[in-house]
């Protein structure tokens, strides 16, 4: 394949950008739609064709010298390898059907073409972000996306909330890139060089020990980053709020793409993480502690989108668990995995909110499974997959996952497993809500129930397909799979397993695999069943938690177990909960909005400095000199 | 002849004292001064007759005008004696130099009164 | 040195043009001049450094470099000024000679290469911008500006002049190479050269708003017009860096350790104190003015570390400032102007552009882009100039300020997306402003520089 029509992967849809952008009020609501998805398609063709001409080795494809300052010189150039290529593949494919969808699911928005002009511009930086061969340009992608993110979170801006809730995500982000950009610079400062091939030669070339405290300080540093992009404690709080946009913005930027940004990077960066297990340590840590946390808050959430939005920073803590432990495919597999089903339950979702005529609270919908075939099918392939369910997609990147944990060590390992049965536990809880039991919405509401549009429709059933069959991608060897991602991706380490061979030890017997898998699955098949029981068979709706009655003999034979739940599983879970979540929205919110408060508050103070006196201004300006005098010749 | 630090303390004596003298009678006399006010007596002094107005009234421009272009063309020609001395062994250099110089002076001045700003009544 | 012989005649000839009774002839003339004089700077590019009347100034590319800046500021401010036309009491042919003649002053600062020039350029800079200041002169607020910028200016005079002199006493030469050689041949220096230097630096500090010195700044720039705002807070700034710069490199860079701490204490204080106040403010105007403040600490943070990056990085951030700087007023004046009909408090807050982006979308977008350039945002210009910044704290290892920068960097986004905030998301009953042809063209120029810059930040290299 020609190289240079690489260069058009991120040129269609900034040009897709810019026709609508500019145009966006000339432009008929009908072509708009169809440009920004053409875009997108076209970047996804060419991307196969990347795919297809590959030959194994990393290939730098340079545009033109970008900056060159000092000794340092930043070329503009993409590199294509397995790592990039498979980003490509989910950020254009996923991207492709969610901006098909998009064209019905904002059918009647005013800002259609607005809305699609930031898509493809959100698409062209996260390309950037993917494609680039060097910091530089993957810090510009980062800073792009997410203020992509912040236009579209805010893009129904006639209400505040809304506006905050961006600002929030791009304040919070900004600390994160605080992190990054320092990282940069010390990447600068160690290596001269930011390009990746150049730095991670470098870093193995043996003048680095095993943690090197150079390379913990980097890593570290581009963690924090990381943090901030992919919705870790204690930078995470954004992502729920964040939730205010348009669904398949949810869908696109909030669960597939953008928010794994930060799990590009680590996977990226391998070769310094693997020069650091104590970030590696901390990584794993957090990660592990997100996924509980999250998780647990997820439990009672009753916003349909929130529930989502607390899954995927769950899922998303997983991810940093399994790179935590070295287990890089394992956690590029499960950002593929969590890209179908995840984008696949929003997508869900907002045909569900479209049909509700934009009510988004589970305790409002129910038995829709009727009205919505398509859509209550689909999300229920999403929702087995989430949880984990042979033979779907989640269970064997969440498999994968674990079994590497266990490796690891065997408490964070029972930690993981806890949290996967939340995760089945509250999605399932929300599929039953939503879909079965008596329609719980007003008149007017089921009046207007109707399935959606096929354009919406059809990226569902697709990504249901993608969810369902994901996981053929890297069947383990114990299921007689050939492992195919992991042979794929395993040159991307091969650097790593030199420096740090100790982080690639360790190997499962085929009987303690088995074992696991049982265990997980079991583990998932018992919580469902449980929510099954509550939700299905008491018929609990969240909102009143109290008994329904209908069913008084189902509920009398299983009352003790009810309660015995309650006490020992359900209530302390809910103390928990709620300890948690006020943990996560107002403690950590006093600390990163107390900063912003503080800020405030010294600006308030400073601002009355200014007096407008010149006598003042005069005293001050003396003082000034006579402390710069006084210090530098007398302290000194 | 070298001279030690110590050997200046009797002027830091003598300075003490004199500050002290100084702030002291400011003290003391108002402290034991006797205060009268009457709105007679803290009335300005106008050779007896009756003040009027404000002292602060605006003073016509053209004062200012007048008093600081005199000001500026006066200290001009501060320039002409140093060249003057120097006329010879400045050369031809110099009375370029200075030709320029005077043509700079002299636009400024056509400027003036192109701008009227001699012209007293307008 | 063309541009100080042409700025200085072509000045002269404005000025008559002014008793013609058309002004319309005013702002084409200034302009012209403006261009002439940007292409004679660039003429001895390709030559090598020299120097001129008796070695009073200098010119290499570094000055060169700068000179264009603030000439090409000068020229979008001028063409943004649409010929005073419609105010009365304005006098246009004072106002652009005042400009040009302070040009001269910018061009003496940057190209400096004795004390003397250094001072004569200050000051011919600053009592043009005295009396620009006052400029409107039916306003309280203008004069008030105006009066307390002189009285503040005339004591930072005192001071630099004093150092000047304890310099002078401590080396014996007011030439910067000589003072080198003696800061170089004496390992320990007097004094007499540490007060003169830490004096002479108040001084200069004072003209570029740093901290504790930046006082005057807000009061000034809120009272002044807002294109002799724009003037001041683009120009002002970009030969007063320029001039730091000289001195430091030029003479001092060999008592590096003395000198640095202070001006890391500066730096950090003019960034928290531009920062920090901007948050609070509730008129553009003012905010810009604090903005002003802690842009000058980004430029003190590449001073502080003084890297052979330095230098090209000063001249890109003192670039993509002015420029972000210019579109973000020259919106600001076609938006107060039209808001300023309804309520004159208003016109200058940050409401004033509340529904910009409804009726006057190229307006909004001028704005956007400026103030992501300020704010430093990826795929602009601003963001360049804080990285090659910043990446020269980095090379002299300066961490601990560049935590501070960056963090202040993200205050920074608070206070400017107020502004685009307003633009897009707010509901206001702006009208579709009438914007001339000429004005919405300087305006798509800067834009496009911003934008061009941003993306190919070695577009300035790749030119000469």
């Amino acid at each position: 394949m020609n190289s240079s029509l690489l260069f058009l992967i991120p040129l269609l849809p900034l040009i897709g950008f810019i026709i609508n952008g500019i145009g966006f009020r000339h432009v008929p609501k009908s072509l708009a739609g169809v440009i920004g998805s053409a875009a997108s398609l076209g970047a996804f063709a060419i991307s196969i064709l990347a795919w297809n001409a590959f030959e194994g080795q990393p290939q730098v494809v340079k545009l033109f010298d970008w900056i060159s300052i000092g000794q340092l010189t930043i070329p503009f150039a993409f590199q294509i390898d397995q790592l990039s290529l498979l980003m490509l593949m989910v950020v254009t494919g996923v991207g492709s059907l969610i901006h098909i969808y998009s064209m019905g699911y904002m059918h009647h928005d005013e800002g259609f073409g607005k809305f699609f002009a930031f898509l493809n511009l959100f698409l062209f930086f996260m390309l950037l972000l993917v494609m680039g061969s060097n910091y530089v340009i993957m810090f510009i992608g980062w800073e792009g996306v997410g203020l992509c993110s912040y236009l579209l979170i805010g893009f129904w801006n006639k209400v505040t909330n809304y506006n905050n809730a961006a600002r929030k995500a791009f304040i919070m982000n900004r600390i994160g890139d605080l992190g990054f950009l320092l990282g940069i610079f010390m990447i600068i400062q160690t290596f001269g060089s930011v390009e990746y091939l150049e730095v991670f030669a470098k870093a193995a070339n043996g003048s680095f020990s095993i943690n090197d405290t150079v390379i913990v300080t980097i890593t570290a540093l581009l963690f924090v980053g990381a943090m901030g992009k992919s919705a870790q404690i204690p930078l995470y709080t954004w992502l729920p709020d964040a939730m205010a946009g348009p669904t398949p913005v949810s869908a696109l930027i909030h669960a597939a793409t953008m928010v794994t940004a930060g799990i590009y990077m680590v996977i990226r960066s391998n070769v310094l993480y693997s020069l650091a297990p104590a970030t590696l340590g901390v990584v794993g840590g957090i990660g592990l502690l997100t996924a509980v946390v999250a998780a647990s808050i997820g439990l009672y959430q009753n916003d349909i989108k929130k529930v989502l939005a607390y899954s995927t920073v769950s899922q998303l803590g997983y991810m940093f668990l399994a790179l935590g432990v070295g287990a890089y495919t394992s956690a590029m597999f499960h950002v593929m995995t969590h890209a179908f089903f995840k984008a696949l339950l929003f997508l869900g979702a907002g045909s569900v909110i479209h049909a509700m005529s934009d009510e988004q609270d589970i305790r409002n919908m129910g038995g829709l499974r009727k009205h919505l075939p398509v859509t209550f099918w689909t999300f229920f392939v999403a929702t087995l997959a989430i949880s984990g369910i042979f033979p779907l997609s989640g269970f064997f990147s969440k498999d994968e996952i674990l079994a590497h944990v266990f490796e690891h060590n065997q408490i964070m390992w029972g930690i993981g497993l806890f949290t996967s049965m939340m995760t089945a536990f509250y999605m399932f809880r929300l599929l039953f809500v939503t879909f079965f039991g008596e329609f719980r919405g007003t008149h007017d509401q089921k009046h207007h129930l109707h399935e959606s549009p096929a354009t919406m429709t059809i990226p569902l059933i697709i990504l249901a397909v993608l969810s369902a069959a994901g996981g053929l991608l890297n069947i383990p060897h114990v299921l007689g799979g050939g492992e195919s991602l992991a042979h794929f991706m395993a040159p991307l380490f091969e650097l790593s397993k030199q420096v740090n061979p100790d982080l690639f030890e360790g190997h499962l017997e085929h009987s303690t695999e088995y074992i696991l898998m049982g265990v997980s699955v079991g583990a998932a098949v018992l919580s469902i069943l449980f929510a099954y029981n509550l939700f299905m068979g008491k018929k609990v709706v969240p909102a009143a938690d109290k008994d329904v009655t209908g069913f008084p003999k189902v509920l009398q034979n299983k009352y003790y177990v009810d309660e015995f739940y309650e006490a020992v599983f359900v209530n302390p879970m809910r103390k928990l909960s709620d300890l948690l979540y006020s943990f996560g929205e107002f403690l950590i919110d006093l600390v990163v909005n107390g900063t912003g408060r503080l800020v405030q508050f010294l600006s308030g103070r400073l601002r009355l400095l200014q007096t407008g006196e010149t006598g003042f201004y005069v005293f001050a300006m003396v003082l000034g000199i006579l402390v710069i005098l006084a210090w530098n010749l007398l302290l000194k | 002849m070298n001279y030690l630090p110590s050997d200046y303390l009797p002027i830091l004596i003598q300075l003490g004292l004199a500050l002290a003298f100084i702030v002291g009678t400011m003290l003391v006399t108002h402290s034991i001064g006797p205060k009268r006010n009457s709105k007679l007596k803290d009335e300005a002094f106008e050779c007896g007759i009756e003040s009027q107005g404000d002292a602060r009234t605006p003073i016509s421009i053209k004062y200012f005008l007048v008093a600081i272009l005199f000001v500026l063309f006066d200290v001009e020609v501060i320039f002409m004696y140093p060249w003057a001395v120097n006329f010879i062994k400045l050369g031809s250099d110099g009375f370029i130099e200075m030709i320029l110089f005077m043509g700079l002076l002299l636009a400024g001045f056509y400027y003036i009164i192109r701008k009227g700003v001699l012209e007293w009544e307008k | 040195m063309l541009p100080i012989v042409l700025l200085s005649i072509l000045g002269l000839v404005v000025l008559f043009l002014g008793f013609q009774k058309s002004k319309n002839l005013l702002l084409p003339a200034t302009l012209l001049v403006l261009a002439i004089v940007l292409v004679a700077n660039f003429l001895h590019w390709n030559d090598m450094p020299s120097l001129y009347f008796k070695n009073m100034l200098f010119e290499n590319k570094f000055t060169m470099a700068f000179s264009g800046i603030v000439i090409f500021s000068a020229f979008l401010i001028v063409a943004l000024t649409r010929g005073f036309v419609d105010d009365e009491s304005a006098q246009p042919a004072e106002y652009y000679t005042l400009m040009l003649f302070s040009l001269v002053g910018a061009v003496m600062m940057i190209g400096f290469e004795n004390l003397i020039m250094l001072f004569v350029g200050i000051e011919i800079l600053s009592v043009s911008m005295f009396i620009l200041t006052g400029s409107d002169k039916k306003n309280l607020r203008s004069n008030e500006a105006a009066l307390k910028y002189f009285l503040m200016g005339a004591f930072a005079t005192g001071i630099m002049l004093f150092g000047m002199a304890l310099l002078y006493g401590a080396t014996g030469s007011f030439n910067l190479t000589a003072i080198k050689g003696y800061v170089m041949a004496n390992n320990a220096p007097s004094a007499m050269l540490y007060v003169g230097l830490l004096m002479l630096l108040i001084g200069m500090l004072f003209k570029v708003s740093a901290a504790p010195f930046h006082f005057w700044t807000p009061d000034v720039y809120d009272g002044a017009p807002t294109i002799f705002t724009t003037y001041m807070s683009t120009i002002v700034k970009t030969a007063g860096f320029a001039a730091i710069y000289r001195l430091l490199s030029g003479s001092f860079s060999g008592i590096y350790s003395f000198w640095w701490m202070t001006l890391a204490v500066i730096t950090v204080l003019t960034l928290l104190a531009g920062n920090i106040t901007a948050v609070y403010q509730t008129s553009f105007k003012r905010m810009m003015a604090y903005s002003s403040i802690s842009h000058a600490g980004y430029l003190l943070l590449s001073l502080t570390a003084l890297t052979n990056q330095s230098q090209s990085a000063i001249v890109f951030y003192s670039l993509a400032y002015s420029i972000a700087t210019i579109s973000a007023f020259g919106v600001l004046m076609l938006v107060a102007k039209e808001t300023g009909v309804h309520s004159y408090e208003n016109a200058e807050r940050f409401e004033a552009f509340n529904g910009l982006g409804k009726k006057n979308p190229l307006l909004a977008f001028v704005l956007t882009v400026s103030m992501l350039s300020l704010a430093g945002i990826p795929l602009t210009a601003g963001f360049w100039g804080k990285f090659f910044v910043f990446s020269s704290a980095a090379d002299r290892g300066l961490t601990w300020m560049l935590v501070i920068a960056i963090l202040m960097s993200t205050v920074g986004i608070y206070y400017y997306f107020k502004a685009i905030i307003a633009a897009y998301m707010r509901e206001g009953e702006l009208s579709a402003i009438k914007v001339s042809p000429f004005y919405r063209l300087i305006l798509i120029a800067t834009t496009i520089i911003t934008l061009v810059f941003g993306l190919m930040p070695d577009f300035l290299k790749g030119l000469v």
